[in-house]
């Protein structure tokens, strides 16, 4: 018989399960959007039943003999909370949407149990601070003993601001911000006006279009007045005064269907905004932090500011968990719940290793087989890595399924489609083929860290893609496809320990062409989450351009035409 | 801050809370409730911020306004900080 701690994120968007067991460890992570295929999976029920049930089975838990706590990554329900922190940006219906969606959550919390034989009445629920949840996570993924944990998002439980101390791995919050004000609702707010929608998680878009634009000081200063942030403190102007800038600002607003390139100053404008008051929160953090700096929340996953910190602040290292929004929360939620029950007050050290989801199914993987006559399917066992790099030489388009699904919005190999960096061409190639989106967004780039000081500026590891980085001038010109419009590229580092089939994969690109890079951008279609059965897999392959699918260690190819 | 009595935090509250409502120190009293005084929500949240940092304690936010008067959110504030 066996405790395992189930952390399930409440806030009503993004909802994720995560499993701890009884030794601290974290064996299963995964969105629920990935089980659904519906993306960000807007008010489902993170303990939605049939999504429990298979990662339950996916760990080995014993329905007859183990047991689940429950734990959730809000202390209260925000209907409870008695404090508006989105301000008046973002349509008042959206809030009290998310907040109708958060309390149903909150409170149905453990529910499945009962359907699964877990718990005969509704179970007790330990419920958890919402950035302390996110604290933990950071902490859990970042490997250092003594730092400063940040955590910045749309909403918190009193603010979108939480400062932590970690010492000997003892997690201490030292101060955060109460009432309205939040870099997150700004972002969301700068994503409407850009003309996207922040429902759809349209923030990417800001800041891909940032590298089109300039900065034009009059927008930059206009959003800047909307926000102060004293001694780290976010703060909105007065309703009145904030509405009076904002309507300033929405004159440079792009309607849905002008021309994309309309709102690229706006973006630019709004990305150095974000950057110049993420630089004031962190300036009041640094003291005794060792220069390291852990970040969380949401607007952690801001790649084009995460790239500036080292280098422009005073922080020399900075640790991004690989889900570091509220997906990632329920690592947190399990873990505090870990904790409570040994009685454990230091925060473990997870592996280095983003690879928490589903695996795909033995026995759908044993049918690929059944393709022959409408693919070509190979088994490439042991030669898969210069099989795969052979063919990405060629100008192939490969998707990849091997392993188990990464936890947090960035594929790293596991759900991957990969393809050579070197054709001008391939950029527009996947998305006219392959993933059908926006032409000015990028492709990102993978790298063996001990290689990332010869491609890049600033050079620092970035295992899940958080950071976005200036190339090389030189380099850059070998690797178009993966060079944004500004010279960056959000990298992902890969080495022999967590990532080795990537990182020998790489190693025989290079061979094949000379060059260690390889362009890696999610295996998904556009709007939809990546793949998560085999049969997704099959079925974008079937319907999309890409030329070859790598399933585990059998290679599908189509026929030639 | 284990000298803090609870004269030091309501002068404290006092001092707070008569900057935003824009009053007279001496016009707040221990038996007032926060809407006798006229506070307003935003401003009741604020003011448990800047507790928050002066004290070095944590308060609950859905308890802000559960207490009947200045007093008893001092007291529970000062069980917050002997806990």
């Amino acid at each position: 018989m066996a405790l395992y701690h189930l952390g399930l994120s409440t806030s009503g968007h993004d909802p994720a399960l995560a499993l701890v067991d009884a030794q601290g460890r974290l064996v299963f992570a995964e969105a629920t959007e990935r089980f659904l295929q519906d993306k960000r999976a807007w008010g489902i029920a993170p303990d939605h039943v049939n999504h429990l049930l298979s990662a339950l089975q996916q760990v080995g838990f014993d329905l007859a003999s183990d047991t689940l706590t429950v734990a959730t990554t809000w202390k209260k329900a925000k209907a409870e909370l008695p404090v508006q922190i989105t301000g008046d940006l973002l349509p008042a219906s959206d809030a009290l949407w998310l907040r109708e969606l958060q309390a149903g959550l909150h409170a149905r919390a453990g529910a499945s149990l009962l359907r699964l034989g877990l718990a005969r009445d509704m179970p007790e629920v330990r419920r958890y601070d919402h950035h302390l949840c996110h604290a933990i996570t950071a902490c859990g993924f970042a490997p250092a003993q003594s730092a400063a944990c940040l955590i910045i998002d749309g909403e918190g439980e009193a603010g979108a601001v939480s400062f932590y101390n970690l010492r000997d791995r003892r997690l201490t919050r030292q101060w955060r911000s109460w009432g309205p004000g939040s870099l997150g609702t700004l972002y969301a707010w700068l994503t409407q006006l850009c003309g996207f929608d922040w429902r759809l998680g349209e923030e990417w878009k800001v800041m891909g279009l940032a590298a089109y634009g300039t900065v034009q000081p009059q927008i930059r200063d206009l959003l800047l007045s909307l926000l102060t942030a004293e001694n780290g403190r976010l703060r909105f102007a007065d309703r009145d005064r904030l509405l009076e800038i904002a309507g300033k600002i929405s004159v440079f607003a792009r309607s849905g269907d002008a021309p994309l390139m309309d709102a690229a100053d706006l973006a630019a404008s709004g990305q150095a905004a974000y950057a110049a008051l993420a630089d004031r929160i962190l300036d009041t953090c640094n003291e005794g932090s060792e220069g390291n700096l852990i970040l969380g929340g949401g607007c952690a996953l801001n790649s084009s500011y995460n790239g500036t910190i080292v280098g422009h602040t005073k922080f020399e290292r900075l640790f991004v968990p690989p889900a570091p929004a509220d997906d990632g929360n329920a690592v947190g939620a399990a873990l505090l719940s870990w904790m409570q029950t040994t009685g454990i007050d230091k925060v473990p050290v997870l592996p280095a290793v983003p690879y928490l989801g589903s695996a795909a199914s033995a026995s759908s993987v044993a049918k690929i087989g059944n393709m022959h006559g409408l693919a070509q399917v190979s088994d490439i066992s042991g030669t898969s890595e210069t099989r795969v790099a052979q063919l990405l030489a060629q100008g192939k388009i490969i998707g990849v399924m091997r392993g188990r699904a990464e936890f947090g919005p960035r594929a790293l190999g596991n759900r991957s489609i990969l393809a050579d960096p070197r054709a001008p061409d391939m950029k527009d190639r996947i998305n006219r083929l392959v993933k059908g989106r926006e032409p000015y967004r990028p492709f990102a780039p993978v790298l063996c860290v001990e290689d990332v000081g010869d491609w890049f500026e600033n050079a620092q590891p970035s295992p899940y893609m958080s950071i976005t980085l200036r190339w090389r001038r030189d380099r850059a010109l070998l690797v178009p496809a993966v060079v944004h419009q500004d010279g960056t590229g959000r990298l992902q580092t890969v080495d022999t320990e967590t990532t080795p089939w990537m990182h020998g994969l790489v190693r025989a690109f290079e061979q094949e062409t000379g060059v260690p890079v390889i362009l890696n951008t999610s295996f998904n279609i556009m709007g939809s989450p990546m793949v998560h059965k085999v049969e997704d897999a099959l079925a974008a392959f079937a319907t999309t351009g890409l030329d070859a699918l790598v399933i585990e260690d059998m290679l599908i190819e189509k026929y030639k035409a | 801050m284990s000298d803090v009595n609870e004269t030091a935090l309501f002068s404290f509250l006092r001092e707070q809370i008569a900057q935003r409502t824009r009053s007279a120190p001496e016009t707040i009293s221990e038996d007032m409730t926060l809407s006798d005084i006229g506070l307003q929500s935003i401003d009741a949240v604020l003011v448990c911020g800047e507790v928050e940092d002066r004290f070095n304690v944590e308060i609950d936010p859905a308890e802000i306004f559960e207490h009947d008067s200045l007093r008893e959110f001092a007291q529970s504030v000062l069980s917050r900080m002997a806990g």
